[in-house]
């Protein structure tokens, strides 16, 4: 079964995705990996798989967890900002 | 450590002694100081002045006395007096906060005022450090400033460290390296990092390293791909948003010198300025395999961070140079009569340019799209067509992109771009 989710983009993965928010259908049951790796494939964001925060529901998700999601859930990508 | 011979070894372990003997000291006159100009007849631990200046904050049951005394005992290292810095210090001196350290090797420029709220016209030229620190002496003459223009790389960062007792470290630098640097000289001495960035509309904000939360590394263990950072010299910021993010570090300082709840540590504080949005994300943990805070640590002192990126310790571009001595001319040689091709984004062809020139941005050049459409428009010109961008990099990055397009014609870098023109033609042209 899969699932349609809504998913935010920060800083360089807003530039890079070139969208603030979207919906994106991932499976229910899915792997931290499987998940980064749909993302990343997806919204181009190729550059940065390796330097972004990918947090469930405003909270960041641990490279070996499985989620079950639901349609009400979040998911955020969140690269770091250097300038000031 | 020390593999020299044994004289060179001695003397290292004298001075770092006598370093030892020399803080402790001066831990302890300040101390003495402190008590005896605390003490008076009608209030305790304050002084008259200190009672009236930070009634206002001291009225909050959360701050009280207690709370006051802390802050000015309370020693704080600014990295950076820029967009995040200004704001950070000016909160900082204002409450009170014994000592800052202001650390910033540039001058001030126009281009900062927009955002570094300490500096002024009449400050533009002058290292920013002092710029800051006489604005902040007019506001709060009772707190010890320490100006240092220098540029904190590991070798001034571990001697700041080493010499002082920081309780906190705020970090308010504009690149990755630096951001890396500091993370883990903080962790290898133990002191909380008050971390904020800014970056056109959007803001980040927490602590690291702070009551077994998480420190950079943890979160980001590899640095991003040089190409991947945007500066805010080139992505350009607005400037309540590191207003915004600098103040709150000022915030953050406060609770952690008086021992507060609610410090911003094991979650990361967003803001998005174009909505007005705040996100709190819950962060992980300390991580056990991090190279720097973790069980088994690699990093056991401070590396070389411009290595370790793959990119200098500034917000500075770099200039290259991918083309040979023929396809260059320098912006004083120029033919009028050739049609000049200006690479840099529409926007900001918008905001400045060249009469006698065209926008083709190198967004479009790179994207590799309508190249032979854009090669046809060039080939009608002549034979010699010069390329033109802010700095000089992109026009040879699009001239090396169109080449194998345009055969027939002889493309011409102008070097040093817009900047160089600026200085070789004619200064009218604003230099941004
Ligand atoms: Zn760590």
């Amino acid at each position: 079964m899969s699932i349609s989710v809504k998913i935010l983009f920060f800083a360089k993965a807003k530039e890079l995705s070139g969208l603030k928010e979207s919906q994106i259908t991932l499976p229910e049951t899915v792997s931290y990996k499987q998940l980064l790796q749909d993302v990343v494939n997806k919204y181009n964001l190729k550059p940065i798989e390796k330097n972004i925060i990918i947090a469930l529901n405003q909270e960041f998700s641990e490279a070996d967890k499985i989620f079950k999601l639901e349609e009400s859930d979040i998911i955020a990508v969140i690269p770091p900002l250097s300038g000031g | 450590m020390c593999d020299g011979d044994a004289k060179i070894c001695t003397l290292e372990e004298e001075i770092a002694e006598l370093r030892r003997l020399l803080r402790d000291k001066e831990e302890c006159l300040r101390a003495l100081k402190i008590e005896k100009t605390l003490r008076n007849k009608f209030s305790g631990d304050l002084d008259r002045d200190e009672v009236v200046r930070y009634s206002r904050q001291l009225l909050i049951p959360e701050v009280g006395v207690d709370g006051q005394v802390a802050l000015k005992k309370g020693k704080v290292l600014i990295i950076g007096i820029g967009g995040l810095g200004c704001p950070a210090s000016l909160y900082l001196a204002s409450a009170g906060v014994g000592e800052l350290t202001l650390v910033d090797n540039d001058v001030v420029e126009i281009s900062n005022l927009h955002r570094q709220v300490l500096h002024d016209e009449s400050t533009v030229g002058i290292p920013k450090v002092l710029s800051a620190c006489e604005k902040l002496k007019k506001i709060n003459p009772n707190i010890k400033l320490i100006p240092k223009q220098l540029h904190a790389n590991s070798e001034t960062v571990k001697l700041l460290l080493e010499e002082n007792q920081f309780d906190v470290v705020i970090d308010g630098s504009d690149n990755v390296a630096t951001r890396y640097l500091l993370n883990d000289a903080c962790v290898l001495n133990g002191v909380p990092l008050v971390s904020g960035s800014a970056l056109q509309f959007e803001g980040q904000l927490t602590v690291y390293n702070y009551k077994g939360g998480p420190c950079y590394r943890c979160l980001f263990p590899t640095p991003p791909p040089p190409e991947t950072v945007t500066s805010c010299g080139d992505g350009g910021v607005l400037g309540p948003v590191p207003g915004m993010i600098g103040v709150l570090q000022a915030l953050e300082t406060i609770k952690i010198l008086t021992k507060s709840e609610g410090v911003v540590a094991g979650r990361l504080m967003t803001f998005d300025g174009a909505d007005l949005t705040f996100r709190n994300i819950k962060l992980r943990p300390r991580s056990a395999t991090c190279a720097v805070c973790g069980d088994n640590p690699t990093v056991k002192e401070l590396i070389d961070y411009e290595q370790f990126c793959g990119s200098r310790a500034d917000d500075k571009v770099h200039n290259i140079s991918i083309l040979g001595a023929d396809e260059q001319i320098k912006p004083d040689k120029l033919d009028e009569r050739l049609l000049i091709v200006d690479v840099r984004p529409e926007l900001e062809y918008r905001m400045c340019h060249l009469p006698n020139s065209v926008n083709i941005p190198y967004s479009k050049i790179q994207s590799g799209k309508a190249l032979d459409a854009i090669a046809e428009s060039l080939n009608r010109n002549g034979q010699e067509v010069y390329v033109l961008c802010r700095r000089g990099n992109d026009s040879q990055r699009a001239i090396a992109a169109l080449k194998p397009h345009l055969p027939g014609v002889k493309l011409i870098n102008i070097k040093g771009g817009l900047h160089s023109y600026s200085k070789l033609v004619d200064d009218h042209f604003p230099v941004y």
